[in-house]
């Protein structure tokens, strides 16, 4: 009986709860209390980390036969995910410090904060179906608390987000009783069922669709950008970048690995691919044309969770190594650059990418954590993303060679997509650097100061975890992720043709050549400062700036691509806008039968009327 | 220690950056001898490349006020040196020695040099160079889709005949010629294209064109910056044919005739490059993109179906 199993699960869920009613006057105390539970949640999950088998039961409900346990239990996978979310709760509640002040109801921020990172805990630690959804509700409750602390707007965004989450944890609850039905057990450990018949396929699309939404792919991704326009930055750092990938592809493992037997090369592979990489280009190709910093980020947040759900489709042990490992990379950079799009805003005031310009000096270190969190995501050898990207690539070429299904033979086609959207967010977050880094100040941007240092710090974290975790990429492989897969001797040999650590040595060698080259010949002759050529004219700075926004009009003005863009900014592929639409059609046909009029009334009873009569007569 | 002196051989002085930039200066020397032959004139003579970049290295250095410096001047050292360690790679591959990485590094290695050259450009403030910066993001975008095509025709090909382990590997795929198949040869050509436009190269100098945009991406560069840049380029010079020579025309062999014959590739890739530099009109960048993705793409997906129906019936010819 391991107490400390609970720790982490129930002291934020209860401090966040009474922190929900707390009174405004009391905000400087929630921050610090926020800080102090989070800290400790991270330390307990560290002591779980360590544990080597751990449980805990709590029986909440006893009728004769019929038990309610809350099972605790440490699964390699969940503790090792644990630790990370813990982690990310302590940096963005030290960053939030900062940047809470514009936030709308503070105590609420710091509780959902807490509840969010409590429920985190308990689906990582949960053994339980029931208390699983539980906690899944508790987060997406958070998230809904969190997104309408935004500023005006945002309750349509959160309105919108938990209406759609929402619809996805009701097929959670629909898919878990189908497996309780068909296995007689909520205990997660026990369940195993084969996916040969109709009614576990079913269940397993509906565990599959609560995973997937969680983890903002398609289809069912469309909360994400509207929530990261309205949002406050720190949120989507939080949750939809970080907390919400790490639940939700661990959920799709839990299900595809332990609760479901899945045939390799079989359909549910396909499906996953398909989904992977639909979602990869779909949302890079959406994002490549986005005018605003956050809504542009959070296109990414749904274009990467692609390559998880490519990974896992693999079914090949270096594929899902890549997919939980890409998972990780990606919760650390896009939190990153969602805390750098928080700091340009704080200290600009806007997140439109035209307005901004050149704060590369202005904020040498946001810029510096930017600049590696942005090359990580586009896959820039030798930072953590390309190695998770390249163990993915290696597991859709091996699924190629050993499986016989669709899902096999279709492989060119998922490695096209998987590396050509790498291609494409390249061009996104050049688009981002140039805008917003590089290129020329505004004369209205001229005074900007950098972030204070405890915004700065945690992204300077992140982005040195890019690094590390790049260079040297088997560390946390071997410390985390492959045995939490049970897969080590495999995939560790076929690990052995990228050395990481060898290329960054000599890329900083090359490095060292040209700049040999670049000191003397700048000893021999001066170095000069001089205005910008304008090829002779005299121009006002405002002018001489190109924003990034124009870089990519000649791919949105493609004969084909024009049009699906323009159907898509009218909101015709969001299922949220056609739900919506759908259900005003079906309320104004009830609003045109009701028209208050008595006769018409009359009318629909006597017809009614006519028809029960005929029915009981059998008149035809 | 032996190790580290190894690595350190290979990456500095053969085939690192010695040998390729000799390579290179060779290359670009042939580049302009043969235009110059092409346009009836008499073209320089052989040392006139490492001139140019001795020169260069004896002028001063401006830098724009608007710069972001350490962008500015960090940005060609990163492209330079992303490239010595692509053509050592590829070198060492060709003789049967796994360097760093596989072909998807080898890939992801070759957009390290567009990347400086944007970023460079993007931190100079610019707006020439703004508009260079997007036109080469754009052809970035245009090329990589044919080229990941091209390099899935040559794994496909390769499928059959190798281990499972080494799948991936520029050591074993060098061994294996895909060009002499018709998937192969379509895949060959259409990589040759996206070699001329990762060149920079007529018709695909749309990003430093200099009537339009006043040499764009490199408008701001002066003096060692812009020598470090011309040396960038040399070293591309000999690591983009190269690749091609490794995973479509069987490599560069260590000795005797392997040898002979694997620097009578590298020719000859080099020289289809130059003519078609010397008889196309440079193309607008939507030409370009359009070109790559409706033109190329397709014509490279059925070339993959052509590849893997070769395999599944066994005709190693398709």
């Amino acid at each position: 009986m391991d107490t400390i199993l609970l720790y982490p699960v129930i002291v934020p869920l209860a401090v966040g709860f009474v922190m929900l009613f707390l009174p405004r006057s009391l905000g400087r105390l929630s921050q610090v209390v926020a800080l102090m539970v989070s800290v400790a949640a991270l330390v307990f999950s560290i002591r779980i980390f360590r544990l080597d088998e751990g449980a805990y039961t709590w029986t909440v409900l006893a009728l004769d036969a019929f038990t309610l346990d809350l099972l605790l239990t440490t699964q390699p996978l969940g503790s090792f995910i644990l630790m990370f979310a813990m982690g990310f709760g302590v940096l963005i509640t030290l960053y939030s410090f900062k940047s809470s002040a514009s936030v709308r109801r503070i105590n609420e921020y710091y509780g959902s904060i807490l509840l969010a990172i409590g429920g985190s805990a308990g689906i990582l630690l949960c053994d339980h179906l029931l208390f699983l959804l539980i906690f899944w509700e508790i987060v997406t409750a958070a998230l809904y608390l969190l997104i309408s602390t935004g500023g005006k707007d945002s309750n349509f965004a959160a309105t919108k987000s938990f209406a759609m989450i929402g619809a996805s944890d009701a097929s959670f609850l629909l898919g878990a009783a189908m497996v309780w039905a068909l296995s007689g057990t909520f205990v997660i450990s026990q369940i195993s069922l084969a996916t040969t018949s109709a009614l576990p396929v079913i269940a397993f699309l509906l565990l599959m669709l609560a995973a997937i939404t969680k983890a903002g792919a398609m289809p069912l991704h469309t909360w994400l950008p509207t929530g990261g326009e309205y949002a406050p930055t720190s949120v989507m750092a939080l949750l939809p970048a970080a907390l919400d990938k790490l639940l939700g592809i661990y959920l799709l493992i839990v299900i595809t690995r332990g609760m479901f037997v899945l045939k390799s090369g079989g359909a549910l592979s396909l499906v996953l691919a398909i989904i992977g990489v639909a979602t990869i280009v779909i949302a890079v190709m959406i994002a490549m044309v986005q005018h605003n910093l956050k809504r542009l980020l959070s296109y990414h947040a749904i274009s990467q969770v692609g390559y998880m759900i490519l990974g896992i489709a693999t079914m090949t042990p270096i594929g899902i190594a890549g997919g939980v490992f890409h998972m990780l990379n990606h919760a650390i950079y896009k939190s990153c650059l969602f805390l750098c799009g928080g700091a340009v805003e704080d200290a600009t005031g806007t997140a439109e990418l035209e307005e901004l310009g050149g704060l590369g000096k202005r904020m040498p270190l946001t810029f510096v954590a930017c600049l590696i969190a942005a090359l990580s995501i586009s896959g820039i050898p030798p930072l953590n993303g390309f190695a998770s990207k390249w163990m993915v690539y290696h597991g859709v070429v091996e699924m190629g060679r050993t499986q016989t299904g669709a899902a096999g033979v279709m492989w060119p086609l998922w490695l096209l997509g998987a590396m050509f959207g790498s291609a494409l967010t390249l061009a996104s977050f050049v688009k981002i650097l140039h805008s917003i880094f590089l290129s020329r100040v505004p004369d209205r941007l001229r005074e900007t100061k950098e972030a204070s240092g405890l915004q700065t710090a945690p992204m300077l974290v992140l982005a040195f975890l890019c690094v590390f975790f790049g260079v040297f990429y088997r560390v946390p492989l071997r410390q985390f992720i492959l045995p939490a897969l049970g897969a080590a001797e495999e995939t560790e040999a076929a690990l052995g043709s990228w050395n990481a650590i060898l290329a960054t040595a000599l890329l900083l060698i090359g490095i060292g050549v040209g700049a040999i080259v670049l000191f003397v010949s700048a000893f021999a002759k001066q170095v000069r400062s001089v205005p910008t050529w304008a090829c002779g004219e005299t121009q006002a700075n405002d002018d001489m700036i190109i924003p990034g926004t124009h870089f990519y009009k000649t791919v949105s003005s493609m004969k084909g691509l024009k049009q699906l863009y323009s159907v898509q900014r009218r909101g015709h592929f969001d299922l949220y806008d056609q739900s919506g639409r759908a259900g005003l059609a079906l309320t104004g046909l009830l609003r045109w039968l009701h028209n208050g009029v008595l006769p018409v009334y009359l009318t629909w009873v006597v017809l009614g009327l006519l028809l029960v009569l005929l029915m009981l007569c059998n008149i035809w | 220690m032996m190790e580290v002196l190894t690595n350190l051989f290979w990456i500095l002085i053969f085939p690192g950056f010695v040998f390729t930039l000799a390579v290179g200066l060779l290359a670009s020397w042939l580049v302009r001898k043969v235009s110059a032959l092409v346009q009836y004139r008499v073209g320089p003579p052989v040392y006139q490349p490492a001139v140019d970049v001795m020169k260069l290295m004896g002028k001063e250095i401006l830098i724009p006020e608007e710069a972001h410096r350490a962008v500015f001047v960090a940005a060609p050292l990163v492209g330079l040196s992303g490239v010595l360690l692509l053509a050592a790679m590829l070198w060492l591959a060709g003789a049967g020695v796994a360097f760093v990485g596989d072909v998807i590094v080898a890939i992801y290695l070759m957009v390290l040099p567009s990347l400086a050259l944007i970023l460079g450009s993007s931190s100079s403030g610019s707006p020439h160079a703004s508009v260079g910066a997007a036109r080469e993001m754009k052809l970035v975008m245009g090329y990589e889709l044919p080229l990941i095509l091209a390099f899935i025709v040559a794994v496909v090909k390769t499928a059959g005949v190798l281990e499972p382990a080494e799948q991936l590997s520029l050591v074993a795929i060098a061994q294996h010629t895909p060009v002499a198949s018709i998937s192969g040869a379509l895949a060959f050509i259409v990589a040759l294209l996206c070699v001329q436009a990762k060149l920079g190269f007529v018709p695909f100098d749309i990003a430093e064109s200099e009537t339009e945009v006043a040499s764009g991406v490199m408008i701001e560069y002066s003096g060692a910056l812009l020598a470090v840049w011309k040396l960038m380029q040399t070293l591309m010079l000999v690591a983009l044919p190269l690749f091609l020579v490794v995973v479509f025309l069987g490599g560069v062999g260590t000795s005797g005739w392997a040898l002979g014959g694997g620097i009578g590739k590298y020719v000859i890739v080099l020289v289809l490059v130059i003519l078609i530099k010397n008889t196309n009109p440079r193309v607008r960048i939507d030409q370009a993109m359009r070109f790559f993705w409706c033109y190329c793409g397709p014509l490279l997906v059925a070339a993959v179906i052509l590849a893997m129906l070769g395999n599944y019936y066994g005709l190693t010819w398709l």
